[in-house]
């Protein structure tokens, strides 16, 4: 999906000032975001309105997550506490948000909870599945469910029901992007794991510093 | 580093001296656990294990005395953009070589505790290896992704 995107849009004219990166993707051109609507227990709605006037960093993954949502979680709690430690190397703080694509088993309050164990500031928002589907597809996050039975992957056809006991023990695929929605509520920029709070934080500044809402 | 290398090297050649394989063949090095949330439903469990003896060995199973509802062994594994999260039979550990149980790679996870362990608690692991033969190690609660200061030495055994 996100290839098809910078196709589509990579003959467009490259802005001016297209900032030097040194891990970030940046979108020739921020690309709008189908609308979406998600939900944070204290918040409420969390939607695109939400993410006007600031810098987000949508991170999507699950609390059964056993590795990767952990390590992202505390690499960007690591860049929280650099920013703390020196807040011009920005010109905004991000907004961390992590969309739980689980929430069969990710009520609101357990997803806050985990997200806000990283950092105070951090946000976790889901809906229900279908929802997530559309955003996941309109923003290029892929994930699938995974069964195990006697630590075999199930190879289920998407039409056979799964069995009963391990409804609830799946394992998600999901992608270890990070994505960049800009002030205008637009994706601007996408982070491919692996990650590093330093480059991450440069290279938002840079993104910042080129950008002119 | 070099110091580091030679007392491993060292190590090395005093076991391979040794008549018979001993438990201490196989080191478990700087088990920890990572701090999670205390609603989390799933804590990773990360070591290097160095095999100093000349047999190939293997990690076949894992238990603790926290109340937990399994043990399982993981691999996390990069496949494009996508991370794979994906069952063991077995952790190798290989004849005179280091497998590093970090984030992103081989770990052991523990799935529904009862309780989170808090940072600083310490988690009793049993390894049980292909021989039959166990070991069991005190593992901290810690923060982080990154092997402690004095034990970067180990990556390049990966």
């Amino acid at each position: 999906m996100l290839l098809g995107l910078t196709l589509a849009v990579g003959g467009c004219e490259q802005t001016a000032k297209a900032p030097q990166t040194r891990s970030a993707f940046v979108l020739p051109e921020a690309a709008t975001i189908s609308d979406f609507s998600l939900s944070h227990v204290e918040l409420g709605s969390y939607d695109i309105e939400a993410t006007r006037g600031k810098w987000s960093l949508l991170f999507f993954g699950y609390t059964h997550c056993p590795d990767v949502c952990p390590t992202e979680l505390f690499m960007l709690s690591e860049m929280m506490r650099a920013l703390e430690q020196d807040p011009g190397a920005v010109s905004q703080s991000p907004q961390v948000v992590f969309v739980s694509v689980d929430p069969k088993r990710d009520s609101l309050q357990h997803l806050q909870q985990y997200a806000g164990f990283y950092h105070p500031d951090f946000i976790g928002v889901t809906s229900e599945q279908a929802t997530i589907d559309r955003l996941c597809e309109s923003l290029g996050v892929f994930y699938e469910r995974v069964y195990y039975k006697d630590g075999k992957a199930l190879d289920l056809e998407p039409s056979m029901p799964v069995p009963e006991d391990l409804s609830d023990s799946y394992l998600i695929n999901h992608s270890a992007s990070i994505l960049l929605v800009n002030p205008a509520g637009k994706l601007h920029a996408v982070f491919a794991p692996p990650h590093d709070p330093q480059t991450i934080i440069s290279d938002l500044a840079a993104i910042q510093a080129g950008w002119r809402s | 580093m070099k110091k580091v290398f030679l007392r491993a090297l060292g190590t090395v050649l005093l076991l391979s001296c040794a008549y018979s394989a001993t438990a201490h063949d196989l080191m478990v090095v700087d088990p920890w656990v990572r701090a999670a949330p205390p609603n989390a439903p799933a804590l990773g469990v990360f070591m290097g294990l160095e095999n100093h003896s000349g047999a190939d060995r293997s990690v076949v199973a894992a238990r603790t005395t926290l109340a937990v509802d399994r043990v399982e062994l993981h691999r996390t594994m990069k496949v494009g953009e996508v991370m794979k999260m994906v069952p063991q039979e077995l952790i190798p550990v290989p004849a005179h070589t280091t497998t590093l149980l970090k984030p992103g790679s081989w770990h052991v996870m523990l799935i529904g505790p009862e309780k989170v362990p808090a940072m600083g608690d310490m988690v009793q692991l049993t390894l049980v290896f292909d021989d039959g033969s166990e070991q069991t190690v005190e593992a901290v609660v810690r923060k982080g992704k990154m092997m402690m200061q004095g034990h970067d030495h180990q990556m390049s055994h990966e």
